[in-house]
């Protein structure tokens, strides 16, 4: 093969000289460039949005609570009341060695937060120290409950993001500040910038978190508890623990074991495992879709090139006449075939990205919505890698057509 | 001898077997103006693809130069035709979308050639030709005379052997075609170039030095002509 300026530049020419058609057939390329990598880029970010929700939060926790019964068991009727206590806790622990974590929750809802002249809605939560294994914290200032305070029964809070905003709007460190929620005053101690949506009985972000044993006294719990959280430890999965620990509740609180609406069970594996599922499944349409444009595309530039071969037998066949090998002649197809896809596959590419940053710039706008939704650049190189192997392909068939053109034929054509 | 044909056969099997060349015998020698003169269908255009590699031949030899032209890869056979032919169409069949320049540096790309060394040397050839003027010019803008004359720089470009023209004058008037046979005529007296003519117009087979007539796949008569005289009415012109 033999290669110098003349060899792009004729490449260049004879893509400018039927314009018209080397665009069209460059946007087949160009539209299915663009439409994968605006999808992968569209999904991720989607995925990212989504995911954000679950952000901080222990993947392989249950919560459970309590429920009325729904069938008779040993002469109790069904549909009887009962509740989750503190021996609950203990029994989870020793009776079921799988689990890491076993923590208590009582809250109360419709509460207000009040410091000065500011007020916002708040939820308190009362927790234990080991809570922050269930709902990682996110702590901006201070530190979160510990032990010492669950022992002592301090009056100390954690705040949650937007009580901060609400009842601090001048910012700055509140710790060490009371503040009132109902009728007690608590010390802040720590202030939480966790934003994940998906919580425990009320977002982080609006809840006064306080010591379990003070919470219990304040709101007259006695050994009652409203929500028991567990962790499994790594490499359990819950789903397998869920009828041993209903079992374990039913015997000591009088229902049937297999009465399943008896204690509600959230498990947070099943909602990964199906958002997992899920994005899957899309990404698998993504790849699809946009592989699929992409490959109309190449057929559309193959088809052309086969179509310019016809019209250029004449000058191919002279060109074979004073001395072109079969190679160059492949090569020379070969290239423009390439140069084609890789012009307008890169163009896609540049709008591809482009259009990604919009999108990005308008969904960030969204107040609680953050995602980046930009192609990697690692992901870019392989478009264009995989843009001059498609090249290549869809300059095959046309190529292998010039090959087979005589030189006798361009005298033929005349 | 610089061409040497022994009993060559070409037989071209679409549908009806078709015997064309029926054992040609011919020699010439080394800067020689021959014609091959004959009718259509009487098998002058398939010599010619054969003399100038551009088609096989089933039977027979066929040495340039000594070297035997038999079963050439396609590589090989691009090779030869680069370099020990030159060849000139009817049609002048030059490149539309190049200008003069470019499409007589085009056998000098293909033997690799660097570029500022063929583009000197085209410029050479054109200037040889006086067509110095119009080396940027695209064909659509020269004349038929002009057309042909850029083809024959082409074809003279790689100091060639043999240059092989099929009915040069065919798309031409008989002032061009005149002056295009007294082109080729000096070419071969004064640089000794090889020049084999295909036509079928007595006029121009009279600018020659030799005429081989061409019959039913044969040859027949081959005339001396260095005194021109071969045809009463090309004694001075080409008539058309």
């Amino acid at each position: 093969m033999r290669f110098d300026i003349d060899s792009y530049r004729e490449i260049a020419d004879s893509l400018v000289r039927n314009r018209s058609r080397s665009l069209l057939t460059g946007f087949g390329v160009f539209w299915g460039i663009f439409m994968l990598l605006f999808l992968i880029g569209g999904g991720a970010g989607l995925k990212q949005l989504v995911t954000s929700n679950f952000e901080g939060f222990a993947t392989n926790t249950t919560i459970m609570f309590a429920n009325n019964t729904s069938k008779p068991w040993q002469g109790y009727k069904q549909g009887r009341a009962w509740d989750l206590n503190y021996t609950d806790v203990e029994r989870m622990k020793q009776m079921v060695p799988e689990l890491e974590t076993v923590t208590p929750v009582i809250s109360s809802w419709g509460q207000t937060a009040v410091n000065g002249t500011n007020s916002v809605n708040a939820n308190v939560k009362c927790v234990a120290a080991d809570y922050s294994k269930i709902e990682e914290p996110k702590l901006r200032f201070g530190r979160f409950i510990n032990e010492s305070d669950v022992a002592q029964e301090r009056k100390v809070c954690v705040i949650g993001r937007r009580i901060y905003e609400g009842i601090f709007p001048e910012g700055g460190d509140p710790c060490g500040t009371f503040i009132k929620v109902g009728a007690v005053y608590y010390q802040v101690i720590g202030v939480d910038y966790n934003s994940g949506n998906i919580s425990i009985n009320g977002s982080a972000d609006q809840a006064v978190v306080i010591p379990l044993s003070l919470g219990q006294k304040i709101f007259h719990k006695g050994t009652n508890i409203d929500l028991l959280c567990v962790t499994g430890k790594s490499g359990v999965r819950m789903s397998s623990l869920e009828d041993r620990m209903r079992q374990i509740l039913a015997r000591s609180h009088n229902f049937d074991p297999t009465d399943k609406q008896a204690v509600f069970m959230v498990n947070t594996e099943q909602m990964f495992a199906l958002m997992d599922n899920l994005f899957t499944g899309l990404n698998f349409l993504i790849w699809l879709v946009g592989l699929g444009t992409i490959l109309a595309g190449i057929i559309g530039v193959s088809n052309i090139m086969m179509v310019t071969v016809k019209e250029r037998t004449t000058e191919i066949g002279i060109r074979r006449a004073i001395g072109a090998t079969p190679r160059d002649i492949l090569s020379q197809i070969i290239l423009e075939s390439i140069a084609l896809t890789l012009v307008a596959g890169s163009l896609g590419i540049v709008f591809a990205v482009q259009m990604l940053r919009l999108t990005q710039t308008i969904v960030n706008h969204i107040p609680d919505m953050s995602g980046n939704f930009q192609i990697s650049f690692w992901t870019a190189v392989a478009a264009v890698v995989l843009l001059s192997m498609l090249g290549v392909i869809a300059g095959l068939a046309p190529a292998s057509r010039a090959m087979s053109i005589k030189p006798v034929d361009a005298m033929r054509e005349e | 001898m610089l061409i040497e044909l022994k009993d060559v056969n070409k037989t071209y099997n679409n549908g009806q077997p078709l015997h064309v060349l029926k054992g040609i015998d011919l020699s010439i020698d080394k800067g020689e103006f021959v014609s091959i003169m004959g009718a259509s269908g009487s098998g002058k255009s398939t010599l010619l693809n054969i003399l100038g590699i551009l088609d096989n031949y089933d039977t027979g030899e066929y040495y340039i130069d000594g070297r035997l032209i038999k079963g050439l890869s396609e590589k090989q056979a691009a090779d030869y035709r680069n370099r020990l032919i030159g060849f000139i169409f009817q049609s002048f069949n030059i490149i539309g979308f190049k200008t003069a320049v470019e499409n007589v540096e085009l056998p000098l790309f293909y033997q690799g050639v660097s570029r500022s060394k063929r583009h000197e040397m085209a410029m050479e050839y054109l200037d040889r030709l006086g067509l110095a003027d119009w080396a940027t010019h695209y064909p659509n803008e020269m004349s038929g005379g002009q057309k042909q004359r850029v083809a024959i720089a082409r074809a003279l470009i790689t100091k060639p052997k043999i240059i092989l023209a099929d009915e040069p004058t065919g798309a031409l008037d008989s002032k061009t075609s005149e002056e295009v046979m007294q082109l080729l005529g000096r070419l071969n007296r004064e640089e000794g170039v090889t020049i084999i003519v295909v036509t079928h117009e007595s006029g121009v087979a009279n600018c020659t030095d030799k005429i081989v007539h061409i019959k039913d796949g044969l040859i027949g008569r081959i005339e001396d002509n260095r005194m021109h005289r071969a045809s009463v009415f090309g004694a001075d012109t080409i008539m058309k």
